[in-house]
């Protein structure tokens, strides 16, 4: 992958509840922001393949299966081959890795990566079932084994360990909100831009003990996308291209009763320590991270797990501000799913361009320090965490 | 609630699973599951057999959930126990007064119980109930 693929442009709207927009709105407005952002211009014909991050298929939305021809159809090109791609929360992500592949394999010089999500035309308990949260069937598993889960209770098992094993509190996990709302007030794409304090997270409703309303990320409406293009002529469309270094999927168990720990996705683990390999780089050399907090409990594991710091380390460092936009090593500097929202085709992609915004310098106020111009985005979900996805991007090739 | 109808094979199909716990055992690595499986998750080995589930294990972990789906009365308490034998079961804890009885390390035992009620079928299943100490 190094040394052969860049991101040219990229595209995103705010992301919130957007009742006044269309699932078609939001993609269209996606894709003519990423064309925009293309310094030295683009036509649309010059892209010649794109997969189509989308994990609802329809449902959401009230209408049928949704396909390569849907993205066609919505952008007015059907003259390319487009592929929907459906890998859990990593969909977005993973529909990048797959357009870079397709730019690295030589067979294409530019593609694009759409990623949207309409989550919030449906009202909360029934967008969350829609979504797989009302457990049972959706897993195609008998209900004794399945009743009552979702994604609050998949996480919150996770929590319950944590805390047991690692002596991680509430205020741990509230902490790493307090940092992402706090990033997310600088992020005009962010779906909450409100502040929030340890105690306004613990005095907010229990969801699922050990997690409050507040340690749970939104439901959120959302597009974005990435214009990939082969290394050696990005600079045809822009002078400050990033470039893509590693990129990879991993996977772990897709029922919970078999994971080997509860605290520690080897889903994570092994997504990452592809990547790196694949890019030739270490966890030290980031300079900053994206990764999936869906729950703050999420992020701290995360963090551990792609291996910024050893386990059970996370929610000390946090706490000394390692991970805060002026610290070592700032995580989320978008506001993370936690404030910025997680549509979930979208958020990997939202999340890449951040990366995309970070490494050329053009975050506004929550611009991080770069160092060696490198970031990381990650992602986890699917049945029971089993995927994975990160890329690592650099503004060097 | 998105479910297969009661009535359909799954159901038919996951039987020997669901009430006589049958799950699959991997003669290479050892590795404890269910439902069972040609193949073994843990390691792709081909040779598997049944394996008989421990109806009494030992919560690992839990959940308190205060905003389960439909049909479900608030709180209920989701666990993963690690059962005698080996192998893990995921599953709710029935029959608590006070959900904060529940703790890693609690030992439960199965005890089969309605879990819920689809298009007027009662479909029964394995709940876990706190064993009593001594």
């Amino acid at each position: 992958m190094r040394g052969k693929v860049a991101v040219i442009g990229v595209g995103m709207i705010p992301f919130g509840e957007l009742f006044e927009k269309s699932f078609q709105d939001m993609v269209q407005e996606a894709y003519i922001n990423s064309l925009k952002s293309v310094d030295k211009g683009i036509e649309p014909k010059e892209i010649k393949a794109a997969w189509f991050g989308q994990w609802s298929g329809g449902g959401m939305i009230g209408q049928g299966a949704l396909c390569g021809a849907s993205l066609a159809s919505m952008i007015g090109n059907r003259e390319i081959p487009i592929t929907r791609t459906e890998n859990g929360c990593p969909t977005g992500s993973d529909a990048f890795r797959n357009a870079c592949l397709g730019v690295a394999s030589g067979v294409y010089d530019v593609v694009l990566a759409l990623g949207a999500e309409k989550m919030r035309d449906k009202p909360g308990v029934e967008s969350l079932i829609a979504a797989g949260g009302g457990g049972g069937g959706i897993l195609g598993l008998h209900p004794s084994w399945m009743l009552g889960m979702g994604g609050p209770v998949l996480q919150a098992l996770y929590a319950t360990r944590q805390m047991y094993e690692l002596g991680y509190t509430m205020e741990d996990y509230a902490r790493v909100a307090v940092k992402n709302h706090h990033n997310g007030t600088f992020c005009p794409y962010a779906h909450y831009r409100f502040e929030v304090t340890i105690e306004r997270v613990l005095q907010s409703y229990v969801v699922c003990w050990p997690l409050h309303l507040l340690d749970c990320c939104p439901q959120t409406d959302g597009a974005a996308c990435a214009i990939v293009c082969r290394a050696d002529i990005a600079k045809r469309y822009t002078d400050k291209p990033v470039y893509v270094l590693g990129s990879n999927t991993g996977l772990d168990y897709k029922d919970m009763w078999n994971k080997h720990s509860f605290i520690e996705m080897l889903s994570t683990v092994r997504a990452a320590r592809g990547a790196f390999e694949m890019a030739g780089v270490k966890a030290e050399d980031m300079d900053f991270a994206e990764v999936h907090d869906c729950f703050t409990n999420t992020e701290l594991m995360n963090i551990e797990d792609i291996g910024f710091c050893r386990k059970g380390e996370a929610a000390r460092r946090l706490k000394e501000g390692e991970f805060n936009l002026d610290g070592r090593l700032p995580i989320n500097p978008s506001g993370g799913l936690k404030a910025h929202g997680h549509p979930i085709a979208a958020t990997g992609l939202g999340q890449l361009c951040e990366l995309f915004w970070q490494l050329r310098e053009e975050a506004g106020e929550r611009q991080v320090k770069l160092k060696n111009g490198i970031g990381l985005q990650h992602n986890v979900g699917g049945d029971a965490f089993g995927v994975s996805c990160v890329n690592i991007l650099s503004r060097a090739m | 609630m998105v479910q297969p109808a009661p009535a359909s094979p799954m159901f038919w199909r996951f039987n020997p699973e669901v009430y006589r716990l049958i799950g699959m055992k991997c003669k290479d690595c050892g590795h404890i599951t269910y439902p069972r499986s040609k193949i073994c998750p843990a390691c792709g080995s081909f040779s598997v057999e049944e394996h008989k589930l421990s109806r009494r294990g030992t919560v690992h972990t839990f959940c308190i959930n205060w905003t389960p789906p439909p049909n479900l009365e608030p709180p209920i308490v989701n666990v993963i126990v690690d059962l005698e034998g080996g192998g893990r079961y995921q599953g709710l804890i029935t029959e608590v007064a006070n959900p904060e009885e529940v703790k890693i390390g609690t030992k439960v035992e199965m005890v089969l119980r309605k879990v819920m009620t689809d298009r007027g079928l009662k479909i029964y299943g394995y709940k876990l109930r706190l064993l009593e100490e001594g």
